[in-house]
């Protein structure tokens, strides 16, 4: 006690002591400032090179066919005298199927989202919301194959296409982003502030409506900031398509036909592709990325947007 | 209830109970296809497990039995480089952007492009890592695979060590400061102990999400029918012997596929579910 | 201002040494002036209370002291305080090294996230390299201080979280008490804390000021009244007037201070 009495006194003298101990530690600060801040750039530097990795990858067959490979559906690696390759069918496979998983994903999706904020128990709330979300902890393999060895042939017994067809991988695509579209709808119907809702049942409304008129317009911008990013993850989703699809590079002429995706012709031909034919798949990726980063980036944005709005 | 119902007010309530009865058959429908899904890897691959699927090693094909351990002891290691290198770049990168950078415009780009890197599309990480590793290695090999795990881990984690860190009140670390603590030691000492849940679960659902991907190793890493534990050489691994034993008509290869496949989902979803209730605990107290 | 700053060594400048002079001090969050030129003693081992409206700048005043604001980018201090005549406000000044002197209580209790002895320990231990006795001693020495030993002297191994609002307090002080600063800065110490944890906080800030120069941030009047030898009283950001406590709630100079302490207004 008496010593912590003179600290005053003894100040100039503990505080050389202290200045000394911190001089040691001072190096420490600084290294540690400089690996946590080339750590964070690095993450920058990622994106760089995989965007020159592709450009690079890609160039050969972006010189020999330039924009024509958006507009050639065929694919012949091994033509004589000279291969010709197109990127139209997987393309347009890959949007076919993100677009028609999303139109079964979102208003499912939606409907999980409201039953668990609006009608779920709370008992269940958790359980049910895990479940959902264990649909995303999935590896996408599994997807694959149980929609070849279950799905395919349950579809096919139906009329509703083969084994393999855009439609079964349409479908498989729609219960992987399930998750995602209901866990962001989930957190911004949050962002309702619940004196909104409790107006909207103080005049009368059921429990449709004030979902219909009061949390979907609310929040409308963060609804499809979800869908893009869910869109972006359909997009660029490979193995489970993969197992599905049919990998035909022929424009498909039905939803129920096989076709293929640019990751799952990527997956499927790139090992044991060389020179231009390995150039064009790279191509196909270049695209993938491009269209995957507008869609998320685009998808970020809107709900940046949001977050600002319930921030204010 | 009044006896005075309008029939008005009748819609509105027919309506209501349709939306509602929709909404709950969306809720079924979404929990179907997990049950759907887990009962099939149960059927097809509960008949195979034995104590020989961690002791022997993959099968050539047709022939009888055989195991998966190399392939079990490959994907261990991919998933542990993997993590190793990405865990640590990811948290020091989180870090600066929750703690030295948090109002700096770098920080807001570097967020923009991590959510996006998060979800990139993975067969696009396996190119990148093909063309920067593989090609001029001139063969593919494990330490490639683990790079581009690594590739996927970082967003992952940059992304919950933020949020964590960011959850870190103001004031403890003023009271840090306050004591004369140099910045790095209020970091480590203070907001990386009062974030630590956080964090482990960031590590540890990236260590969920790299451990079932099969794209970005299919022309990394390869795989390697044999046992092997040489990171420069193509290296044996659950997801992509799955891949190719399942396309194989050999009915002893497709058991062990179904097998395989029923490990990794019930070791990603155990270890979704401990990370969650790593940060409920936190939550709740 | 200069007013005020004569109206106070006018009174009270006689006997008590200066350990802090605060000198035309400005702030600013950005471009916004938050402190508009403050003159101003703190005397040795003597408590000044700052009052006045929220907004008015006491609570920024006090973040100076020890440079919290340096924490955040786009705030800055212009003129000079003068600890031990030496201004601390200058380049160059070691951040660490002054807030290893200059100590700070919090409106809000923050234990760390650790053990009861670690959250003391732990400041302790980065500038003194103390042996496992030294260090109990120091331990229990600072907890005694703060007067929270006997409570928890059984469960020194319990988390710094499981303690009472007023006992966080409490530990907070001894954690601040423990690495032996010359200045304790309080900022509304007591605000987020019972009725009684609040008279034993104020009981130790009185025996505090034996050892300590303490200055002192509160809303509360009667808490200004009951520990302070001086107060300052500040208003949108300038300093309105300081005297010794007695003085101010009884014969205020300035109709604003008269004001605010009949209750007229804040």
């Amino acid at each position: 006690m008496t010593d912590m009495a003179m600290t005053s006194h003894a100040a100039s003298a503990a505080s050389a002591e202290r200045a000394a101990v911190l001089q040691k530690l001072r190096g420490g600060d600084t290294v540690f400032y400089w690996m946590t801040r080339i750590a964070a750039v690095s993450v920058l530097g990622l994106l760089g090179a995989i965007m020159i990795s592709l450009i690079i990858g890609a160039w050969p067959a972006l010189t020999e066919y330039g924009l024509r490979f958006l507009t050639t559906a065929r694919w012949a690696p091994n033509a004589m005298p000279d291969p010709v390759l197109g990127g139209l069918s997987p393309l347009v496979g890959t949007l076919i199927t993100s677009f028609v998983a999303l139109l079964i994903a979102v208003p499912v999706g939606l409907g999980i989202a409201i039953f668990l904020t609006e009608l779920c128990p709370p008992r269940l709330m958790r359980p049910i919301s895990v479940a959902i979300e264990m649909l995303a902890g999935i590896p996408s393999i599994i997807y694959g194959m149980w929609g070849f060895f279950v799905l395919g042939p349950f579809l096919a017994d139906r009329g509703l296409g083969g084994n393999l067809s855009l439609f079964n991988a349409s479908l498989i695509l729609a219960i992987m982003v399930l998750p995602f579209i209901t866990a962001i709808s989930r957190d911004v119907f949050a962002t309702v502030p619940p004196v909104l809702k409790e107006a909207a049942y103080g005049v009368g409304c059921t429990t449709w409506e004030v979902v219909r008129n009061v949390v979907l317009p609310y929040t409308r911008v963060g609804l499809i900031g979800g869908v893009m990013l869910a869109l972006g993850r359909a997009l660029g989703e490979t193995m489970a398509v993969t197992f599905v699809v049919g990998n035909s590079f022929r424009l498909p002429t039905s939803l129920f036909s096989p076709g293929t995706t640019i990751s799952a012709a990527i997956a499927s031909e790139f090992a044991e592709s060389a020179d231009l034919h390995q150039s064009a798949l790279i191509l196909l990726g270049l695209l993938l990325f491009v269209l995957t980063f507008c869609v998320l980036a685009a998808a970020r944005l809107m709900l940046a947007r949001l977050a600002k709005k319930a921030g204010a | 209830m009044s006896a005075r119902i309008s029939p008005l007010y009748a819609g509105r309530k027919r309506v209501n109970a349709i939306a509602m009865a929709l909404c709950y058959a969306a809720t079924a429908f979404g929990l179907m296809w997990l049950a759907l899904i887990l009962a099939s890897l149960l059927i097809n691959g509960l008949p195979g497990l034995s104590p020989a699927i961690f002791l022997e090693n993959t099968p050539p094909p047709n022939a009888q039995g055989g195991g998966l351990a190399n392939a079990i002891v490959g994907s261990l290691m991919l998933t542990i480089i993997g993590v190793g290198i990405g865990a640590p770049i990811g948290i020091l990168a989180g870090t600066y952007m929750a703690e030295y950078g948090r109002y700096s415009r770098v920080t807001s780009t570097i967020r923009f492009i991590n959510d996006i890197l998060l979800s990139a599309p993975s067969i696009i990480i396996g190119l990148f890592i093909y063309t920067i590793i593989v090609v001029p290695m001139g063969r593919f090999s494990g330490i490639a695979g683990a790079l581009a795990l690594a590739v996927i881990v970082i967003p992952v984690v940059v992304r919950t060590t933020e949020d964590m860190l960011l959850l870190v009140p103001n004031p403890l670390r003023e009271a840090a400061a306050a004591l004369g603590m140099p910045r790095s030691l209020v970091i480590k000492q203070v907001a990386y102990r009062a974030a630590r849940a956080g964090i482990i679960t960031g590590v540890l659902l990236a260590v969920a999400r790299v451990s079932g991907e099969t794209a970005p190793l299919l022309f990394t890493v390869l795989s390697n029918q044999f046992w092997s534990l040489d990171i420069t050489q193509p290296l044996a691994n659950l997801p992509v012997t799955i891949n190719n034993f399942i396309n194989n008509p050999d009915p002893n290869w497709k058991k062990l596929a179904w097998t395989g496949a029923l490990l990794i989902t019930f070791a990603v979803l155990s270890l979704n579910i401990v990370a969650r209730t790593l940060t409920q605990s936190r939550k709740s107290k | 201002m200069n007013l005020a700053a004569s109206t106070a060594t006018a009174h009270t400048g006689h006997t008590m040494a200066e350990r802090i002079a605060i000198r035309d001090l400005k702030f600013y969050y950005g471009d916004a002036l938050a402190l508009k030129g403050i003159n101003l003693p703190l005397y040795d081992r003597k408590v000044t209370a700052f009052i006045g409206p929220s907004g008015c700048g006491k609570s920024t005043l006090l973040r100076v002291l020890n440079r919290m604001y340096d924490l955040y980018p786009g705030q800055r201090a212009e003129g000079e305080v003068l600890l031990d005549g030496e201004n601390i406000l200058a380049p160059g000044v070691d951040l660490n090294l002054l807030r290893s002197r200059v100590g700070m209580v919090f409106q809000k209790p923050t234990p760390f996230p650790m053990t009861i002895y670690d959250n003391i320990a732990f400041g302790v231990k980065l500038y003194e390299k103390l042996s496992k006795a030294e260090m109990d001693v120091r331990v229990e020495e600072s907890l005694t201080k703060a007067a929270l030993w006997k409570e928890v002297k059984d469960k020194l191994n319990a988390s710094g979280l499981s303690l009472s609002g007023g006992q966080q307090q409490r530990l907070c002080i001894a954690r601040t008490v423990a690495i032996k600063p010359e200045v304790i800065l309080f900022d509304e110490p007591c605000s987020a804390l019972d009725p009684i944890s609040t008279a034993k906080i104020e009981e130790l800030i009185d025996e505090l000021k034996s050892d300590y120069t303490i200055a002192i941030v509160t809303h509360n009047m009667q808490q200004a009244a009951r520990v302070s030898e001086h107060t300052a009283f500040m208003y949108l950001g300038e300093l309105i007037e300081f005297n010794e406590t007695d003085r101010i709630f009884t014969t205020p100079k300035d109709q604003r201070t008269q004001d605010y302490i009949t209750g007229r207004f804040g």
